[in-house]
């Protein structure tokens, strides 16, 4: 069946009022796999991450999420099959990080014993200190809301992770040994990970699959190796050079 | 001994538990905004009450149209009134000729008429006695024979057919230098001699207290303002027996003394009802003068009444508007349009526009300030959602709750802060603007500040604002506590 994948974007093109943010990208996510999507600003990386939740709407193709179309009457229901971890955590600050984690939980009547037994799974899965569960998200350093972040977007278990920069805003220390935490998880879980991120290393760090987007249009897949060794284009092999940083060049010399 | 005192206490109860059956409906009776209708209508209460009916005084309400309407409307069964007055200003179309005539009219109306009082308050020219006594003037004939007088009228009168322009062609008098000035001020000049002659109401206590000569209208310009009561004919019989006990009992110098120990002696009104009633009509009633603490406490809950119910109902209507508006932007654009709009409205106006539905008392102040309430929480509410950042909003829609979770457990706790600087917005606001309600006999701290301003006394006007602005304070204080203990960002 053509569609047997965790995500899959047909045709989609979004545009906003002014721009054209994703323009008729298709592109895949099978199960299990981890994508990183990387690219210049503005080239429709987050957008299409929206589209997959359903935040925004394609003004053409279609999305899929675990087989089935995105559409108005099922987007509850499948948005409770993806979590969502944005650059800045999204955390609600008048909740607790653990009212955070449960709170769609809760409201789905999901039984007590299951929250509290899966809160406990989380806090150990994603590394938080037990105490900083009763804390506000402001009372939280930059790394463990990030980890409240991920433990809220994997509560109901989902097939689907969509990741917008979620190492983003972080201090390089606390960024390098949350990205090996993250590994090991997504090897662990098993789910689908679409991983929006601007840094080559990273995405190189997480997947051999990196989807390099500009302007809203894909313009290679492959592995790191591949878009070094096989550009498809020019705009390739710049990106790869500027991403390799001054550290690089400064070994070079 | 004992058995009497129970006897009598059996009585009493008896006698007061019947009455209470008998007479359940208390008869309003309502002055206007100056002091002789305060004072009459204070000798009007005490005498339905010492008839044996539940008798209120809902004091200066505003001038004759608020009075008329309320009478028409139910919401006061009697007040004092002048038969001139009803001619001009209520049946002004109808040319009324005689009082048989003005009482026929009145009784199509269901209204019943009082017999006459005993005065008639018409306009007069007044001048300062040693004045008038050196020119020889003591009819209103002998001012064509002096046209240098300075004449000061107040501004009304300078206008209307009965004042000075009727005045002017009536005595066909020269005089040059005329001019308009409020009524206060006139006496000063009076006072001080820089105006030799202005208009008075021929009852005004001031012609007492500054000396002043009164002139004889001896070609009769000046229509006849008897004084009279008036009510609604459903009153009682009795109660209109015992109103008629004061034809012809009040002339224009005891009217006058009333006015004087009120307004310049600055004595109770209901003293010196009382008072006027023991000494001429041999009615021996309770002067109910309250204490300074009862009346503050009194107004203090007519106005934490007001303010709280306003806001509570502002509350229940203008948060749910404010989230309709800020998802629904064309119902916003609406809503927005018609808030904007009345809260445009004077209050004053407002609140007279209110009184032919509403009639008067708590229900149009209620309604004036609910109105004036809606827009800051409306306008908080809608600021309060539109201001949650997008990450937020994005976040909670991606948890896959749908749009009523969204808003109960993430945007209104969000919002939350702003709604309630709304709400305290709205409050203070109204505590302030509730002082208007006494305009229209809802009570509350703006009754004192009206008599203070009708009797020129500092302490009474204090005695409302002080209050007033402590309360505002309040409001804001047990707000900051609110926000501090419940929706402080954590």
């Amino acid at each position: 069946m053509l569609m047997s994948c965790a995500i899959a974007f047909e045709h989609v093109t979004h545009r906003y009022t002014h721009a054209v943010a994703v323009d008729d990208v298709t592109l895949r996510v099978e199960a299990g796999e981890t994508v990183a999507l990387i690219g210049p600003s503005g080239c429709g990386k987050s957008t299409l991450l929206k589209l997959a939740a359903g935040l925004v709407w394609p003004q053409q193709g279609s999305v899929f999420v675990a087989d089935r179309a995105l559409a108005p009457d099922n987007l509850l229901e499948i948005r409770h099959r993806i979590g969502y971890v944005i650059q800045s955590g999204g955390l609600f600050p008048h909740l607790s990080a653990v009212d955070n984690v449960t709170l769609a939980a809760r409201f789905l009547k999901r039984d007590r014993q299951w929250i509290a037994g899966r809160v406990a799974e989380l806090t150990e899965l994603v590394q938080l200190p037990r105490d900083a569960l009763d804390r506000f998200p402001n009372h939280l350093s930059g790394g463990q809301r990030q980890r409240v972040s991920l433990m809220r977007a994997l509560m109901l278990d989902p097939a689907v992770l969509l990741l917008d920069e979620p190492l983003g805003a972080l201090d390089p220390m606390v960024r390098h040994g949350l990205q090996e935490d993250l590994r090991r998880l997504f090897q662990r879980l098993k789910k689908s990970v679409l991983l929006v991120t601007h840094d080559m290393a990273e995405a190189a760090f997480f997947s051999q699959n990196i989807v390099l987007m500009r302007e809203g249009r894909i313009v290679q897949r492959g592995s790191y190796r591949d878009l070094i060794d096989a550009p498809a284009e020019q705009f390739v092999s710049d990106f790869v050079k500027a991403q390799r940083g001054l550290h690089a060049e400064a070994l070079d010399d | 001994m004992t058995e009497s005192r129970l006897l009598s206490a059996i009585l009493m109860v008896a006698v007061l538990s019947f009455s209470s059956i008998a007479h359940t409906a208390t008869t309003v009776i309502g002055s206007k905004a100056f002091t002789e209708s305060v004072i009459l209508g204070e000798i009007a209460t005490q005498l339905t009450e010492e008839a044996g009916f539940n008798a209120q005084h809902r004091r200066q309400l505003g001038g004759t149209r608020v009075l008329w309407s309320a009478l028409i409307r139910g919401d006061i069964q009697c007040y004092p009134e002048y038969t001139g007055t009803l001619r001009t200003e209520i049946f002004s179309n109808q040319n009324i000729q005689s009082d048989a005539d003005l009482r026929a009219t009145l009784q199509r109306q269901s209204i019943w008429t009082s017999q006459p009082l005993g005065f008639n308050n018409t306009y007069v020219l007044g001048m300062r006695r040693d004045r008038a006594a050196e020119l020889g003037i003591t009819r209103m004939s002998q001012l064509a024979e002096h046209p240098a007088l300075r004449f000061g009228f107040s501004n009304e009168f300078m206008e209307r057919a009965d004042g000075w322009p009727g005045i002017r062609a009536y005595y066909r008098l020269p005089q040059q230098d005329v001019r308009g000035l409020a009524h206060d001020l006139a006496y000063r000049g009076i006072e001080s001699r820089s105006l030799d002659l202005t208009d008075l109401y021929s009852t005004d206590a001031e012609i007492v207290h500054y000396d002043l000569t009164t002139l004889v209208d001896d070609a009769s310009f000046f229509p006849v303002y008897d004084a009279i009561i008036v009510c609604r004919d459903d009153v009682p019989d009795a109660v209109r027996q015992s109103l008629n006990r004061l034809a012809g009992h009040i002339d224009e110098m005891t009217m006058t003394k009333l006015n004087a120990r009120a307004a310049l002696e600055r004595e109770p009104e209901a003293r010196i009802a009382a008072s006027f009633l023991r000494d001429r009509l041999d009615v021996s009633v309770e002067a109910k003068v309250k204490s300074r603490f009862a009346r503050i406490w009194q107004r203090t809950q007519e106005h934490l009444a007001m303010v709280g119910i306003s806001l509570g109902l502002a509350v229940l209507v203008a948060i749910p508007l404010g989230i309709v508006a800020f998802y629904r932007r064309g119902i916003g654009r609406v809503v927005f349009a018609i808030a904007d709009t009345l809260q445009t409205l004077p209050a004053l106006a407002l609140l007279v526009f209110l009184i032919p539905w509403l009639g008067i008392g708590y229900a149009p102040a209620i309604v004036a300030l609910f109105l004036y309430s809606v827009l800051p929480i409306l306008r908080n509410t809608h600021t309060g959602l539109a201001d949650i950042p997008r990450d937020l909003r994005e976040s909670a829609e991606a948890l896959g709750l749908p749009r009523i979770a969204r808003l109960r457990y993430v945007e209104l706790p969000l919002a939350a802060r702003s709604m309630l600087a709304g709400v305290r917005t709205a409050a203070v606001i109204n505590v302030g603007t509730a002082t208007l309600g006494a305009l229209i006999g809802a009570g509350g701290y703006g009754q004192p500040i009206l008599t203070g301003i009708r009797l020129d006394d500092t302490r009474l006007i204090l005695e409302g604002a002080v209050p007033a602005a402590l309360l505002a304070l309040l409001v804001q204080w047990v707000f900051g506590w609110i926000e501090r203990r419940w929706v402080t960002a954590k």
